[in-house]
C-alpha cells in the first residue's frame, strides 16, 4: 500500500517458506485426518453415533455463542431461541409443505441471520448482564410459542423430518446425516477460525474492550456488531436445521436452560479460543452417556466437575493450554527479526493531498462555531468555544484540569455532540457524522487514557488502526486466510504495523501484549496506531504523559516528522515546555471558554494564562 | 382454559417435572442421545406455581382482589430478588443457586418436621440450613472464581454447577416426588372489602415489607452497611481503606440465604417440599430484581417483586390462567428497553454520581 513492500531478507525468508509448507501440510493432515474421523462416526452403531451428531450440533451452537461471546462480549442467551427456530422451520417446512432441506437451508440461514440482526441491535442499547437477559427473554418467548401453538405440536413437538440418504453407489459411505452434520461442523469450526486469522478480529476485540478506539479507527461498530451476531444467530439456525434430523424436535431441547449449557459450554472449554467450544461441547454432551450411574449421583458429579473445572482452570480449558503452551516466548523471536528487516521509515505515509497542491498553508482544516457542551443537566463545559486549525499546523490546546479540552477533542473527534454550534472537517459540514465517519475523512485521535485492547500485541493493536485504510475486511473475513489477497494484504498490513511501531519508538515491543507494557509504551502504541493510516489530520490528547524525557524528546521529533509531512495536528498537553517549541498556535481555555488563541509567545506573555495556569 | 379448573393450591411444579420423568429421561430427548443435562433445568415454560385468585366467586374477581393476591406472590417474589440482589450487591455475581436455597429451606423444614418435630423448630432448621448453603455457595462457587479475575463470568458456570449439586443432592437424599409441609398457621382468612386474604399470604405481605425494611435501614444507617455500600461501588478502593471484602460478602450470602429461607417458609404449605422448586422461584425472584432495578440498590427489588405479582395475577385473571407464563417477562422486556436499569432503580445517571447517602 505504501508503495515500498520491505523485502524479506534470505535466511528468515527460506525460514518462512518452509514454515509455510509446514503449515500446508499440517492444515491437509488435520482436513484428511477429520474425513477420516467422520467416515468412523459415520459407521458407528446408532447410539454411539446419535451421541457423536448431537455432541456436534451442540460444537456448532458454542462456536456460534463463541463468535459474539468471546470477540464482541455479547454474552447471548438467546441461541437457544435462534436453534429453535432454525429446528422448527425446518421441520415445518420439510414434512408440511414438502420443500426440500437443502432448499431450505439458505431460507434458513436467511430467516435466523435477519431475527439475529434484530435482536442483535439490541445491544447497542444495553450491554453485558442486561444484554444477556433481553436475549434470555427472547428464547423464553420463542419456547412458549413452540408450546402454546397448535402447529408446534405443543410439548410432544414434532418428529423431523428424515435426511436424504446417499445414492446407492455411495452407501459405503455410512450415514448420510452423519456425513452432512460432521462436515457443517468442521465448515463452522473454519469459519470461525478464518475469522480469527482475519485484520477483523483486532477490531472485534477493539470493539469488546475499547470501543471508541475501534470507532476512531473508522469502524462502524454498531453494523459490526449487528452483522456478526447476524452470522451468530445463522449459526445456531444452521444446527437447528442439522438437529431437526435428528429426531423429534420439541420444546424442552429450547429452552433458556440450553441456552445457559451452551455457555457453560463455552466458559468450561475456554471462551474465545478456537477449540475450546468444540471440547466444552463434547463434555458437557457426552458426560451423561459415559457417567452412566444413578442420575441424580451423575448429575451431582457433573456439577461438582464444572465447578471444579471452572474454578481451576478459569480461562477454560483450550485458554489454559494455550497460556502455558504458546507464551510470548515463541513470538518474541519473530519479531526480533521483522525489526531487523524493517528499515525506520517515516512514521506516515506522504501526504496525497500535500503532494499535489503544495503547502497551502491558508486553507482549514478543522473549524469549530460556537461549541455549546454540558453532560447531562449539568453546567456547561464548553461555552461557544471556536478553534481554527490550519493546514499543516501544530496547534496547542492547553487550560487547567477541567477547562473543557478533552471535551472539546471528542466534539472534534465525533464522540460528543455538542448542544449547538458547528464542526468543519476538511470545509465539510461533520455536525452528523459518527466517530467512524469522521475517521474515514482522514482524523484520527488518541486518547488520553490509552483505550487499547490488552490483550493483543502492540502489533495487533495497530493493526485495528489500518482498518479503514484496507478494503474489504468485513466483507472479506470468513474466508480470509484461504484468498491470497487477504494472506497478501495481511502481511503487508503486519509490516507496515510493525514499521509504525518502529517508527513511534516502541520497536522492541512488537509482539508484547499491552497489558504488560510500561504506560508510556500504550501512548507510543495508540501514536503508532494513528499514523499507520497516513491520517491528514491528527488530535493527540496528552499524548506526553506517563513518558520518559528521552521518550518525550523523541515524540517531539515525531511530531515534527508528521508536520513536515503536512500533517495537520490537534495536541492537549500539560508539558508546555515540550508542547510550545512545536505549535503555530496555541488556545487556552480556561473554564469552558477560550481565553486567547495566539503564538506559543503570546499566549507565554498573557496574564491571565500566567495568573491560571502557568503558576505566577 | 383447562386450568382454571385446577384447585387453588396447586403444585404445578412438582407435576409437571414428574411428566418430564426426569429421572427416566424424557423419551423424546433420548432417542436423540442427549442427557439431563440439556433441557432438563427447565421449568418456567411449564408454568409457575402461583398463589392463585381465589376461585371461589369465579367470574367476579375484584380488582382489589388481584392486587391483594397479587402483592401476597409478589412479596415471596421482592424477597428472592432481595435475596439475588444482597449477593449481587456486593460480588457483581447472579447466584444461580438461589432458587435452590429457597428449596433447601422448605425441603429441611418438611424433613424434620415429619421427623415428629415442632414445626417451628423445624422453621429455624431450615433457615439456618439456607444460609449455610448460601455461604458455602460462596465460598465454594463465587470466591474462588472472583480472586482469579474480578470481572471474568465464570461464576456463570460454577455457580450453576453448585445449583446441579444442590438440586440433585436433595432428590437424591428426599426423593423427587413431593412431601407435605407442615401448616405453620390455621387456614382462617380475612374478608376485605370483598376481597379474600389467607393468613398466609397476610403474613407474605407483612414478613416480606418488615424484612426490606430493616435491610434499608442497615444498609444506609449502620457502619456495616456503608461497607457493604463501599464495597459494591468500588470493591479495591474499600479494601484499600482496610475493608475486609470476603467478611462482608460471606455476611452478604448469608443474608441473601436467609432470605430465600423465609421466601421458602412462606411460600412451602402451598407448594408442599418438592426438589425441583427452585428454578422457577429462581427465574421470577431474577426478573423482580431486574424489573425493580435490584442490581443497583436491593431494596428496589422487592418493589420489583411486589409489582411483578400483581402484573402477573392481573395477566391471569384478566388474559388467561396461563399468562402469567409469558407476561411477566413481556413486561420485563419493555421495562428494560426504556429503564434498562430498572423502574426502581436510584433515578438518572446524575443522581447516581452523587455520593450514596
Amino acid at each position: 500500500m505504501n508503495g515500498k513492500p520491505v523485502q524479506v531478507s534470505t535466511p528468515v525468508g527460506r525460514m518462512g517458506q518452509i514454515a509455510a509448507r509446514l503449515k500446508q501440510a499440517a492444515g491437509l493432515l488435520v482436513v484428511v485426518g477429520y474425513v477420516l474421523l467422520t467416515y468412523i462416526v459415520a459407521n458407528l452403531n446408532l447410539n454411539l453415533q446419535s451421541l457423536v451428531l448431537v455432541a456436534a450440533v451442540f460444537g456448532i451452537l458454542a462456536i456460534s455463542l463463541d463468535l459474539v461471546a468471546g470477540t464482541l462480549g455479547l454474552y447471548s442467551l438467546g441461541q437457544g431461541g435462534f436453534f429453535a427456530i432454525g429446528a422448527y422451520a425446518t421441520t415445518l417446512a420439510a414434512t408440511d409443505l414438502n420443500i426440500n432441506v437443502f432448499v431450505l437451508l439458505p431460507v434458513i440461514l436467511a430467516i435466523t441471520g435477519l431475527s439475529g440482526m434484530m435482536i442483535g441491535a439490541m445491544s447497542l442499547r444495553v450491554s453485558g448482564l442486561y444484554f444477556a437477559i433481553t436475549t434470555f427473554i427472547f428464547t423464553l418467548i420463542i419456547t412458549v410459542l413452540a408450546t402454546d401453538l397448535q402447529i408446534t405440536g405443543g410439548t410432544q413437538g414434532l418428529l423431523g423430518p428424515p435426511f436424504p440418504d446417499f445414492p446407492q453407489s455411495l452407501t459405503v459411505l455410512g450415514s448420510s446425516v452423519a456425513w452432512c452434520a460432521m462436515l457443517s461442523l468442521f465448515a463452522a469450526t473454519a469459519l470461525v477460525w478464518n475469522i480469527r486469522k482475519s485484520p477483523l478480529y483486532p477490531v472485534l476485540l477493539a470493539i469488546r474492550d475499547a470501543e471508541p478506539f475501534a470507532e476512531a479507527a473508522g469502524a462502524r461498530t454498531a453494523l459490526i456488531k449487528i452483522g456478526v451476531f447476524g452470522l451468530s444467530a445463522s449459526l445456531a439456525g444452521f444446527a437447528g436445521w442439522l438437529f431437526s434430523f435428528l429426531g423429534v424436535v420439541s420444546p424442552g431441547q429450547f429452552d433458556w436452560a440450553v441456552s445457559l449449557n451452551i455457555l457453560v459450554m463455552v466458559l468450561l472449554g475456554g471462551i474465545n479460543t478456537t477449540l475450546g467450544p468444540l471440547v466444552g461441547a463434547a463434555f458437557v454432551s457426552a458426560f451423561p452417556a459415559v457417567v452412566n450411574i444413578n442420575p441424580w449421583l451423575q448429575e451431582i458429579i457433573y456439577g461438582a466437575l464444572s465447578i471444579f473445572a471452572i474454578t481451576v482452570f478459569p480461562e477454560g480449558v483450550v485458554g489454559i493450554i494455550k497460556r502455558y503452551v504458546f507464551r510470548d516466548g515463541r513470538s518474541e523471536t519473530i519479531g526480533r527479526a521483522d525489526q531487523q528487516e524493517a528499515a525506520p521509515v517515516p512514521l506516515s505515509r506522504p501526504n496525497q493531498a500535500l503532494m499535489q497542491h503544495g503547502p497551502a498553508v491558508d486553507e482549514i482544516m478543522v473549524e469549530c462555531r460556537g461549541i455549546e457542551f454540558g453532560y447531562g443537566s449539568g453546567p456547561k463545559v464548553l461555552r461557544n468555544v471556536d478553534l481554527i486549525v490550519k493546514r499543516g499546523h501544530i496547534h496547542g490546546l492547553i487550560g487547567p484540569n477541567g477547562s473543557g479540552k478533552s471535551t472539546l477533542a471528542n466534539v472534534i473527534a465525533g464522540r460528543l455532540r455538542p448542544s449547538s454550534g458547528t464542526t468543519t472537517v476538511r470545509g465539510s459540514r461533520v455536525d452528523r457524522f459518527a466517530p467512524s465517519d469522521r475517521a474515514r475523512l482522514g482524523l484520527r485521535r488518541t486518547f488520553q487514557a490509552a483505550e487499547l485492547v490488552r490483550e493483543l500485541t502492540t502489533r495487533q493493536n495497530v493493526l485495528v488502526g489500518l482498518y479503514s485504510s484496507v478494503p474489504g475486511i468485513v466483507r472479506r473475513a470468513a474466508v480470509w486466510p484461504l484468498l491470497p489477497s487477504g494472506r497478501r494484504d495481511m502481511k503487508q498490513m503486519q509490516t507496515r504495523a510493525a514499521e509504525a511501531l518502529l517508527s513511534a519508538g516502541a520497536g522492541d515491543w512488537t509482539n508484547r501484549r499491552v497489558g504488560g507494557v510500561p504506560h508510556g509504551i500504550e501512548q507510543l502504541t495508540q501514536l503508532a496506531s494513528v499514523c499507520v493510516a497516513g491520517p491528514d489530520i491528527i488530535i493527540l490528547d496528552e499524548p506526553a504523559t506517563g513518558l520518559s524525557t528521552r521518550e518525550v524528546d523523541h515524540l517531539a521529533r515525531i511530531l515534527s516528522g508528521l508536520k513536515a509531512q503536512g500533517v495537520t495536528m490537534i495536541i492537549i498537553e500539560h508539558q508546555t515546555r515540550f508542547l510550545f517549541p512545536l505549535c503555530d498556535q496555541v488556545t487556552f481555555l480556561n473554564a469552558g471558554e477560550v481565553i486567547l488563541t495566539g503564538t506559543a509567545d503570546e499566549v507565554r506573555a498573557n496574564s491571565v494564562v500566567r495568573q491560571v495556569y502557568l503558576g505566577e | 382454559m383447562h386450568r382454571r379448573a385446577i384447585p387453588f393450591v396447586r403444585c404445578t411444579s412438582a407435576n409437571s417435572y414428574a411428566q418430564r420423568d426426569r429421572v427416566g429421561r424424557p423419551a423424546l430427548s433420548a432417542k436423540a442421545g442427549w442427557g439431563t443435562l440439556l433441557g432438563s433445568r427447565s421449568l418456567i415454560v411449564s408454568g409457575g406455581p402461583r398463589l392463585g385468585v381465589s376461585k371461589k366467586n369465579k367470574g367476579m374477581i375484584t380488582l382489589f382482589q388481584v392486587i391483594l393476591s397479587g402483592l401476597a406472590i409478589g412479596a415471596i417474589y421482592g424477597l428472592i430478588g432481595m435475596a439475588l440482589a444482597i449477593s449481587y450487591y456486593v460480588t457483581r455475581v447472579i447466584n444461580f443457586a438461589q432458587g435452590q436455597l429457597l428449596m433447601i429451606a422448605i425441603m429441611v423444614v418438611a424433613a424434620i418436621s415429619s421427623a415428629g418435630c415442632s414445626p417451628w423448630i423445624a422453621v429455624l432448621a431450615g433457615l439456618a440450613a439456607s444460609c449455610v448453603i448460601g455461604v458455602l455457595s460462596y465460598v465454594v462457587a463465587v470466591r474462588p472464581i472472583l480472586a482469579f479475575d474480578r470481572f471474568s463470568f465464570g461464576w456463570l458456570v460454577s455457580t450453576l454447577g453448585f445449583a446441579v449439586v444442590v438440586e440433585n443432592a436433595a432428590a437424591y437424599i428426599w426423593g423427587p416426588t413431593s412431601r407435605p409441609f407442615p401448616p405453620l398457621l390455621n387456614s382462617s382468612s380475612l374478608h376485605i372489602g370483598g376481597a379474600i386474604l389467607t393468613q398466609q399470604q397476610l403474613l407474605a405481605i407483612v414478613a416480606a415489607i418488615g424484612l426490606a425494611a430493616v435491610f434499608e435501614l442497615v444498609r444506609r444507617h449502620t457502619l456495616f452497611g456503608k461497607l457493604g455500600m463501599a464495597i459494591a461501588a468500588d470493591p479495591e478502593m474499600a479494601s484499600a481503606i482496610g475493608a475486609n471484602i470476603t467478611v462482608v460478602a460471606v455476611v452478604a450470602f448469608a443474608i441473601s440465604g436467609l432470605f430465600a429461607g423465609i421466601a421458602g417458609i412462606l411460600i412451602g404449605p402451598l407448594t408442599f417440599a418438592n426438589p425441583y422448586l427452585g428454578d422457577t422461584y429462581g427465574t421470577y425472584g431474577f426478573i423482580a430484581m431486574m424489573i425493580g432495578g435490584g442490581t443497583e440498590k436491593p431494596v428496589a427489588a422487592m418493589f420489583g417483586g411486589l409489582l411483578l405479582g400483581i402484573l402477573s395475577e392481573g395477566a391471569n385473571a384478566l388474559i388467561n390462567s396461563q399468562a402469567s407464563d409469558w407476561f411477566p417477562f413481556l413486561v420485563l422486556v419493555v421495562i428494560l428497553i426504556f429503564t434498562p436499569r430498572g423502574l426502581f432503580s436510584s433515578g438518572n445517571f446524575l443522581l447516581r454520581l452523587r455520593p450514596a447517602h
